[in-house]
């Protein structure tokens, strides 16, 4: 007799456990009516954990599909635009030490690599301003779009910085009133597994036992089913990626009419790297560093230092941070989703992306019956595997491309030890030819494009050997591009109205659905 | 796009005793490719040209306007009488302006003279017959901006206004596309509940949509139009 996988029960109110109940209730809302059911326990003791308040320009296309207005998210969770991240002083350490990592792809991307035309052409230019205009938007604090463009929609690619507690409450209110997901406060005393091992049901405080089929555990760092009860492993990766610690507080702006920086802004210091992110009401600033290589006290000054003077007294907040992710992600009935699946240092946004890729591959590939689960299981563990490998394959490729001798920590990650097999090679390889479109990076659902890859390592100083003759083939195709992309340059420059600005009309007339 | 050009003018309150003097031409504006337009005027506009939403710049909110041309400088119906008698209240206004309860005057509009012209204020300081026209088509021009505005509202709550793709491909080569303008979709207002329909129905919003969508039909025309414009020339060279 087949087993129907009827009811989805996620534990954890968080961003993770309310952006997976949204994706997979707006997949199967259909179904509702025939015994589908999506119930989401939350706690009601358990504070939540903001994991970062920078996103991918996934989360577009993710809010858009399950039903969300971007005007209200805009208004409600308090947040500004995201164009990409600039880099300082990852590669020397000195003060003009800078690049962009931007989300626009470079221009004619799919027909022509540009990189070989740079290194020999055009090197007198950042690789960013040679191919792709929004590093100078972001340079003159410009937004992605006008007040006239749809929702969702962009004329400079972008994501969102956000307040990632009043987003988990905007999407449980939409979640709960549009989508008809289930909402239960209530404390999970343990998890009941049924004779062949899966998770039959789980006893709470408030809300007596709760049947479920499948069971997402989207409990945090608790990682309550798929750590607790299942005894899954866990990974840790702090041979590679060395930081650990993070110490956080808020800023205020100078004036209301301060501008809002349109990215992430990432510094290096002598043992990790500092993250300001501009919110429209203040910024978000932190230190994240490792705690073998520095102590508290010494990472408080030069975070400190960062602030200025109008940071003296302003509280902060350490979070330890254990780097590294699940051996399996979906074990039987139960997968994990956010925190309780792993957890990275926030150097490239990736802990909400991974999440929406991770919710939107459980809603797709929805099991209809027990039976088939192992499958789809087994496939959701391959690939998310991949995408976690990729991840700190991309994080370390900041790290191993550095230049700076300053410290132990910038020596110590240039270590070979400390460099995954795969990045060792792919970085050998590049010596010799460029990233690009289709020859390595070939999953549909890549974290990161070969784009971003173009990026961080031209960005910092890396040098691909090219051969000038063999050029000749695209150079006219090439120098179109590079012209193209200067007038494309200007008119956005001219045309973006300031991020501040539109954020403020955003408030005020709102931007229309079409 | 108003809202910015109409800050830069030179605006005065309209008064006897500073503009007793004043006299007026006919609107001597030429006629624009994209004029604004309320709902008031949806019917004598459907006949002779399409009727379109576009958005304001400036706050990205949509009004309704009457196409006249596919680009700026082109008109295909220059003269009233080639509209059918259609005349834009904001073609009829111009140089004057609402301002809170009162007129406003733009003392650099070529509209005004000191020799030419009908005078604005009898020898009484009453306003002359031509400046009362113009107090009238000022006023339906706010009340139709409050009555165009509410339709709006009515069709975006319903999502009933989508963008329009106009790609014309003309004699000779040309190719235009008309980008930034957005009509009523007729397959949405097919899949509205009843309710909603029946609210459409009696507002009258329902018949100023199929207003707007029968509109689109001019657009052909003036394809053609511009088309024998353009074999015209061609044959002359």
């Amino acid at each position: 007799m087949v087993r129907p996988v009827r009811k989805v029960v996620i534990v954890g109110g968080g961003t993770a456990g309310w952006l997976t109940a949204g994706v997979i209730a707006a997949k199967h809302r259909a179904r509702m009516s025939a015994g589908f059911s999506v119930t989401l326990v939350e706690s009601p003791t358990t504070p939540i954990i903001g994991v970062g308040e920078g996103t991918w320009p996934t989360l577009r296309s993710t809010l858009s599909r399950i039903g969300v207005s971007e005007t209200e998210f805009i208004r409600q969770c308090d947040v500004a635009f995201k164009q990409g991240a600039r880099f300082a002083r990852w590669t020397t350490g000195a003060a003009d030490d800078w690049y962009y990592h931007p989300l626009m792809l470079p221009q004619s991307f799919s027909q022509v690599n540009l990189v070989p035309h740079w290194l020999t052409g055009h090197s007198d230019r950042s690789f960013c301003d040679t191919v792709c205009p929004q590093g100078r938007i972001c340079d003159d604090d410009l937004a992605p779009k006008t007040i006239a463009t749809a929702e969702f929609e962009a004329i400079a690619n972008y994501a969102y910085h956000l307040d990632a507690g009043k987003f988990a409450t905007f999407l449980q209110r939409h979640c709960c009133e549009k989508l008809g997901v289930r909402h239960v406060l209530a404390d999970v005393r343990r998890a009941n597994l049924r004779a062949d091992g899966d998770i039959g049901s789980l006893d709470t405080e408030q809300a007596g036992e709760i049947e479920g089929d499948l069971f997402v555990d989207a409990s945090g760092f608790k990682s309550l089913l798929i750590g607790e009860t299942l005894g899954v492993p866990f990974k840790e990766c702090g041979d590679v990626l060395f930081c650990d610690t993070a110490l956080a507080v808020q800023m205020p702006y100078e004036s209301d009419a301060a501008p809002i920086a349109s990215n992430t802004i990432s510094t290096a210091q002598s043992a990790g790297w500092i993250w300001d992110i501009g919110l429209p009401t203040r910024r978000g600033i932190g230190y994240v560093y490792s705690r073998r290589h520095i102590s508290d006290d010494d990472a408080e000054r030069e975070l400190r230092s960062y602030l200025g003077p109008a940071g003296e007294d302003r509280p902060l907040r350490k979070i330890a941070m254990r780097c590294g992710h699940r051996e399996t992600f979906w074990k039987r009935n139960c997968v994990a989703v956010g925190l309780s699946a792993g957890f990275l240092e926030p150097l490239e946004a990736s802990a909400i992306v991974l999440i929406e890729m991770s919710a939107k591959l459980i809603a797709e590939q929805m099991p209809t019956c027990r039976e088939v689960m192992d499958i789809i299981a087994a496939r959701f563990n391959e690939t998310t595997r991949y995408r976690w490998g990729r991840i700190i394959d991309f994080l370390k490729l900041h790290y191993v491309l550095t230049k700076r001798d300053d410290s132990a920590f910038w020596r110590d990650n240039r270590l070979p030890e400390t460099i995954p097999e795969r990045l060792q090679e792919l970085l050998l390889l590049w010596r010799h030819q460029a990233p690009w479109f289709h020859d390595e990076f070939d999953r549909i659902e890549e974290v990161f494009p070969a784009a971003s890859y173009q990026y961080v390592l031209y960005g910092m100083g890396f040098r691909t050997e090219v051969e000038p003759e063999s050029l000749a083939g695209d150079a006219r195709h090439a120098e179109r591009a590079i012209r193209e992309n200067a007038v494309q340059t200007e008119r956005l420059r001219v045309g973006l109205p300031r991020h501040r600005d539109l954020i403020r009309k955003i408030h005020e007339y709102g931007l229309s659905p079409v | 796009m108003n809202a910015a050009t109409e800050s830069m003018r030179r605006l005065e309150l309209l008064n006897a005793d500073a503009h007793g003097h004043l006299r007026m031409r006919s609107s001597s504006a030429a006629c624009p490719h994209f004029v604004q337009i309320v709902v008031n005027e949806f019917g004598a506009a459907a006949a002779s040209c399409p009727i379109l939403f576009t958005k304001e710049a400036a706050t990205g909110q949509f009004y309704a306007g009457a196409l006249f041309g596919f680009k700026p400088g082109e008109s295909f119906l220059p003269e009233t009488l080639e509209r059918g008698g259609f005349n834009p209240l904001n073609l009829q206004r111009d140089g004057f302006f609402i301002s809170g309860e009162d007129i406003a005057i733009d003392l650099d509009s070529p509209r005004f003279s000191d020799t030419e012209g009908e005078p604005l204020f009898d020898p009484a300081r009453q306003p002359s017959a031509s400046l009362r026209q113009i107090q009238r088509v000022l006023g339906q021009l706010q009340a139709g901006t409050d009555m165009t505005q509410a339709f709006i509202r009515e069709l975006t709550g319903l999502k009933l206004i989508e963008p329009i793709d106009v790609q014309l491909n003309f004699t000779g080569g040309e190719r235009i596309t008309l980008e930034g303008l957005y009509t009523v979709s007729l397959d949405r207002i097919r899949e509205l509940d009843d309710t909603s329909a029946v609210r459409l129905l009696r507002s009258g919003y329902l018949h100023l949509a199929y207003t707007m969508n029968v509109s689109l039909k001019q657009l052909p025309i003036f394809a053609h139009l511009r088309n024998q414009a353009f074999r015209r020339t061609a044959a002359k060279t």
